[in-house]
């Protein structure tokens, strides 16, 4: 039966939750049937489909333009077939690089840059739709509509005014981090979010905040270009991948017989993840104004079909406004902070909860080939906040000191902290938590703005190497 | 470019273990291709000849196109490790599936249920689809192509 919609009602089938199948034939109608990868819905006439290889049915193409594709709904499984009519490939432009960037992201997780990529977006012409029936038995019985996009309408202004207020109250970057990952919960119901700032020195993105993790994961890096956090840094695209670990699984069959082929060397290693073991869904949008890159906003899911198309549009805006909030934070001008820093009055500080008597003594050794502190042989910081954290450590057992100010942080040369755009605020942030998750018996508490209090239980033993 | 034999063998074996997806694709005499999915597949130790099995409420076009082209490939796919090879030949005859060999159609899809449970698919998800009545597609396998994505997709097996 032909399908009496629009294509554009069948747009989920176009996710790739379920893979989809192509039938073509070469110029003497030998047919060929394979799955592909993507099929993109250009618009009510055309879809394009992914390239990755120059494989039969990319030559049967030129010999024979008709295909057919067989897509299925992935709540509902309902089949529908695409009959097609090749039109052209296309090597670059919006639809390649929008087609490209999932695929990118995939290869470089999956350690397979320039193995595994597009050769081509082909564009065709939809020709007719059937509807596949008597495809099912009997309907699943949690068949329905989808509720994101009702859920997603009705809060979708109110969402972006919270959003947008808490941003601008925040008074410091931990506050607004936090307020942010709070709302898109309270909103969007996203329960698995980090953000990740770009670190324009060392290329690399680190997470200061998180929410929905077991372990917090602040700290962990991730380098501008590999994986998907680091390909969506690199491209400044919002990413949404759908059946995640269905691509992973897909991109993994191609590792292995490329490891069969050209050996185990040939390719890259696997990137790690952060977040979610399981996740089946990613949703990872850039945090940027104008070209300049400030982080990336993550959102994981271990449903498949948790992020919508509405999803994507929307958090776009949301995290431009996230962008321009955190870009406040970091470049507020020196002067400014300074002046705001000494004129402001101590603010109380919270009770510091001693270790329970019994306690054993922590040991933190600072590594100076690495620029790395471990409490007790467990890695703790690195880089600037580990320098932070060895300074005030040191002086406080020199001086007795327990009072310090962001202030002499700048001024001294060891910590090699940029003249602009120090960030201190943010290596900050890290360290505190870092130091909540891995060390509780030392704290770093602000007492005002550009001042903190250094806390530790007595039984702290200081080594350098 | 032909693959070496281990590697042949090794998956025309993996075509006949149970638990794999299985699509037909045949064409019409305007050279217009079509695809279809098969429930079970049964095959000679050689893969010289095969059955396939096709939902009756499905397949109907795909059963036109054989009766005028005869032309058919078969890809069977493992879903959670992607392994794939594909069977292209002529079809011989199709029929209706006849009773005693339901209980094999139903075993297939029953284990083509537990193998996507491993991958996230609800086993009554794929018991919900369309297995029977069924036509038995009979095909002669002229030749065999690994399928499976990557650098040797394509490459000949037989």
């Amino acid at each position: 039966m032909t399908f009496p919609g629009k294509l554009s009602d069948l747009k989920r089938c176009f996710q790739g939750v379920v893979p989809s199948i192509i039938t073509t034939s070469d110029g003497q109608g030998v047919p060929n049937v394979t799955f592909i990868s993507q099929v993109h819905y250009v618009d009510d006439r055309h879809v394009a489909l992914s390239c990755q290889f120059f494989n039969k049915t990319r030559r049967n193409l030129d010999e024979n333009p008709l295909a057919c594709v067989e897509v299925w709904e992935p709540v509902t499984l309902q089949a529908y077939r695409l009959h097609l009519r090749f039109l052209r490939s296309e090597k670059s432009g919006p639809l390649f690089d929008m087609m490209a960037l999932r695929i990118d992201a995939i290869a470089s997780h999956t350690g397979m840059s320039g193995v595994f990529r597009l050769i081509a977006a082909d564009v065709f012409e939809v020709k007719s739709v059937d509807v596949v029936e008597g495809f099912l038995v009997e309907l699943p019985a949690d068949a329905g509509a989808e509720p994101v996009s009702i859920e997603g309408l009705r809060s979708e202004v109110r969402g972006l005014q919270f959003i947008s207020d808490r941003v601008n109250r925040a008074p410091d970057l931990e506050t607004l981090l936090l307020n942010v990952l709070e709302a898109l919960e309270e909103y969007f119901q996203f329960s698995h979010t980090s953000v990740l700032l770009f670190e324009e020195a060392s290329q690399r993105l680190v997470t200061l905040a998180s929410r929905g993790y077991g372990e917090s994961g602040v700290g962990a890096e991730v380098a501008v270009g590999h994986g998907v956090i680091g390909t969506v840094a690199r491209e400044r695209r919002v990413l949404r991948l759908t059946n995640f670990e269905a691509d992973l699984h897909y991109a993994r069959a191609i590792r292995r017989e490329a490891e069969a082929q050209r050996g185990r060397d040939a390719l890259q290693m696997e990137v790690p993840l952060p977040g979610l073991p399981d996740a089946q869904s990613v949703l990872a949008i850039p945090l940027a104004i104008g070209d300049r890159l400030i982080g990336v906003l993550s959102a994981e899911d271990r449903d498949p079909l948790r992020f919508g198309e509405w999803h994507e549009a929307y958090l776009e805006i949301v995290g431009n406004q996230i962008a321009l909030g955190i870009d406040r934070m970091l470049n507020r001008p020196e002067d400014n902070v300074e002046q705001a820093e000494q004129n402001e009055p101590a603010r109380p500080v919270p009770a510091f909860k001693p270790a329970p008597a019994g306690t054993k003594r922590r040991m933190l050794t600072f590594y100076k080939s690495d620029d790395a502190i471990f409490v007790d042989d467990e890695y703790l910081i690195r880089n600037v906040p580990a320098r932070i954290l060895w300074k005030v450590l040191r002086e406080s057992r020199r001086t007795g000191r327990t009072e310090f100010s962001n202030r002499e942080l700048r001024l001294d040369a060891w910590l090699g902290l940029p003249p602009v755009k120090a960030n201190l605020e943010s290596r900050l942030i890290l360290l505190r938590q870092r130091l909540r998750e891995k060390c509780p018996d030392i704290e770093i508490t602000p007492s005002g703005r550009g001042r903190f209090s250094l806390r530790t239980c007595p039984e702290i033993e200081l080594t350098e190497r | 470019m032909t693959s070496n034999p281990g590697i042949a063998s090794d998956r025309i074996q993996a075509a006949l273990e149970t638990g794999t997806s299985i699509f037909v694709g045949t064409i019409d005499v305007n050279m217009s291709p079509l695809c279809c999915r098969a429930i079970a597949l049964r095959a000679d130790e050689r893969l010289e000849t095969a059955t396939v099995y096709v939902p009756i409420s499905t397949s109907r076009d795909t059963l036109c196109n054989l009766a005028t082209t005869r032309r058919i490939a078969v890809v069977v796919t493992k879903p959670i490790e992607h392994i794939s090879v594909q069977l292209k030949g002529t079809s011989r005859t199709a029929r209706l599936a006849r009773d005693d060999e339901e209980a094999f159609v139903r075993s297939r899809l029953d284990w083509l249920a537990e193998a996507l449970d491993r991958i996230g698919v609800p086993r009554r998800v794929t018991r919900s689809l369309a297995h029977w009545p069924a036509f038995a597609i009979e095909m002669d396998v002229d030749q065999i192509f690994e399928q499976t994505p990557g650098p040797r997709a394509g490459t000949r097996l037989r």
